[in-house]
């Protein structure tokens, strides 16, 4: 099963999403590959209409997600009633098709109150 | 390091050109140089500020081609590309050139045309701006990241969508006064809070439109200038910094971090601090936008710059007039030529030549030029040089 990864700096432990060559804290150059999360929280998003090539129905629920220490990711949401603070969870599917490719990552998809 | 004047600048009318793009930065560069008395001047260096010629005119090393049409050869020419503050990257190292000595007659021609590709075509050119893995494949356009600060600011500080329609109509009004603007319509705030939905919560009327368009100075040491003309106008000081990427990494999403130390830089440069500026033109690619800025550039406390707005503050004739060529909103954004257009606009109101939106007693001016989403920010400091 696919895992949605960050790099965390070996230097000073800060995990940073997507990959940078030096830490963003402290510079150091070495990382290691962790799982960023199986749970984060909307911090923003949006219901974009104007949508772009390759995205079938809009509106597409766009936001960014906080799995914790401010380490966030941004993706599409599952669901057309978004709620700031709502639970989520990353899920491998198709994005969208790019120049005719089908493009593949992780989006959030909600996770049902218990 | 020397003094640096701007002796000259002109503009084409932002919208729909019936001219390709070496016809519009052909233009605004020739009103430049008549405007600097220069016709007969040989010149040093030409900088071009584009940033997708390739990709919707099908047309590349276009400062080669501008030097061929004006005949400025044998000048040194190049382009610079910098998203969305191309120009304002262009002028800064324009500034940096004469400032050293090393040049002493400088153009510098921000033009862009892109009417000729379809909206959902730039829209798309204009993504690819964003982080290609972590943002741009995911569906992402410049209006949904316009509208998820919006939604923070919402949250965090109580701006309303009325404070984005008001930004709006005040923009539109200025537009309605310049000439060169894209669109020349009033528009209500009722009307722009019924305007069509395109990232939530954003709608047509917070968003700026799709324009050509071309703007060009002139520059040369401030100690030549009135050999030229009577009234230069000197670039008293600039910044220009960068910040991560993805929105989603940065520090805070809600501050704009290039736009803050840029601005701390110009200031310092300058001598100068937020107060002692008379008028701005800011980067309101969306009507949030301008607000966050006149904050993060220090006009305005985090968080209070819709207030400013609710009272009039940035209104032709508020205390601090922003964006009186009617911005990105109505002015038009031609993205590679918008912060030159910005400059042009400071320029002339510095000269008083602005007509019905001209800025009583304007002294002092301040440009902020904005690329990516906030990640790249230019800004310009210019006072009256006579």
């Amino acid at each position: 099963m696919e895992k949605f990864i960050g790099y965390k700096c070996k230097s000073c432990g800060r995990v940073m999403y997507p990959k940078h060559d030096r830490c963003l804290t402290c510079k150091g150059i070495e990382f290691e590959e962790v799982e960023l999360g199986k749970e984060a929280k909307l911090v923003t998003y949006t219901k974009l209409y104007a949508v772009p090539e390759g995205i079938e129905m809009p509106p597409l629920t766009l936001g960014i997600v906080d799995f914790g220490n401010n380490v966030r990711a941004f993706g599409q949401i599952m669901t057309d009633d978004p709620q700031l603070g709502m639970r989520l969870r990353p899920v491998w599917g198709k994005l969208r098709k790019l120049r005719g490719k089908d493009i593949y990552g992780f989006k959030f998809e909600p996770i049902e109150k218990s | 390091m020397r003094d640096v004047a701007i002796i000259g600048c002109g503009m084409t009318k932002f919208g729909r050109s019936p001219g390709g793009l070496m016809d519009i930065l052909a233009e605004a560069s020739m009103r430049a140089i008549k405007d600097a008395k220069a016709e007969k001047e040989d010149f040093d260096a030409v900088y071009v500020a584009n940033m997708m010629a390739g990709e919707t005119v099908h047309q590349t090393a276009i400062a080669s081609s501008l030097v061929d049409r004006i005949n400025l050869i044998p000048a040194a020419a190049e382009r610079l590309e910098n998203g969305p503050a191309s120009s304002g990257s262009a002028l800064k190292n324009a500034f940096i050139a004469v400032a050293s000595g090393f040049y002493d007659m400088v153009l510098v021609a921000g033009g862009e045309k892109m009417s000729t590709a379809d909206t959902d075509v730039v829209t798309d050119l204009v993504a690819t701006m964003t982080h290609p893995t972590a943002e741009y494949i995911h569906g992402v356009t410049l209006p949904a990241m316009g509208a998820m600060l919006t939604r923070l600011y919402m949250e965090r500080y109580g701006l309303t969508e009325r404070h984005l329609a008001m930004v709006a109509a005040k923009n539109h009004a200025n537009g309605l006064k310049n000439p060169y603007a894209h669109i020349q319509r009033a528009c209500t705030i009722e009307g722009a809070m019924s305007s069509g939905m395109v990232a939530d919560p954003l709608r047509l009327y917070y968003v700026c439109p799709i324009s050509d368009g071309s703007a060009a100075v002139v520059l040369c040491p401030l100690d030549k200038a009135k050999e030229f003309i009577d009234k230069p106008v000197r670039i008293a000081g600039f910044g220009h910094a960068t910040d991560v990427q993805t929105v989603h990494e940065r520090e805070d999403p809600a501050v704009l971090k290039s736009v803050q130390l840029a601005s701390k830089q110009a200031f310092k440069m300058a001598g100068m601090k937020p107060a002692d500026i008379d008028v701005a033109e800011v980067h309101d690619a969306f009507e949030i936008l301008e607000i966050v800025e006149s904050e993060d550039i220090g006009f305005f406390e985090k968080g209070k710059g819709h207030i400013a707005v609710e009272k009039g503050v940035t209104a032709l004739d508020g205390e601090l007039p922003i964006n009186p060529s009617g911005g990105l909103k109505a002015r038009g954004h031609a993205v590679g030529a918008t912060g030159m257009a910005q400059i042009v606009e400071l320029v002339w109101q510095l000269r008083g030549e602005c007509g019905e939106r001209q800025v009583k007693e304007a002294k002092k001016a301040l440009a902020c030029n904005f690329g990516g989403f906030g990640n790249n920010t230019v800004i310009h400091i210019l006072e009256r040089g006579w």
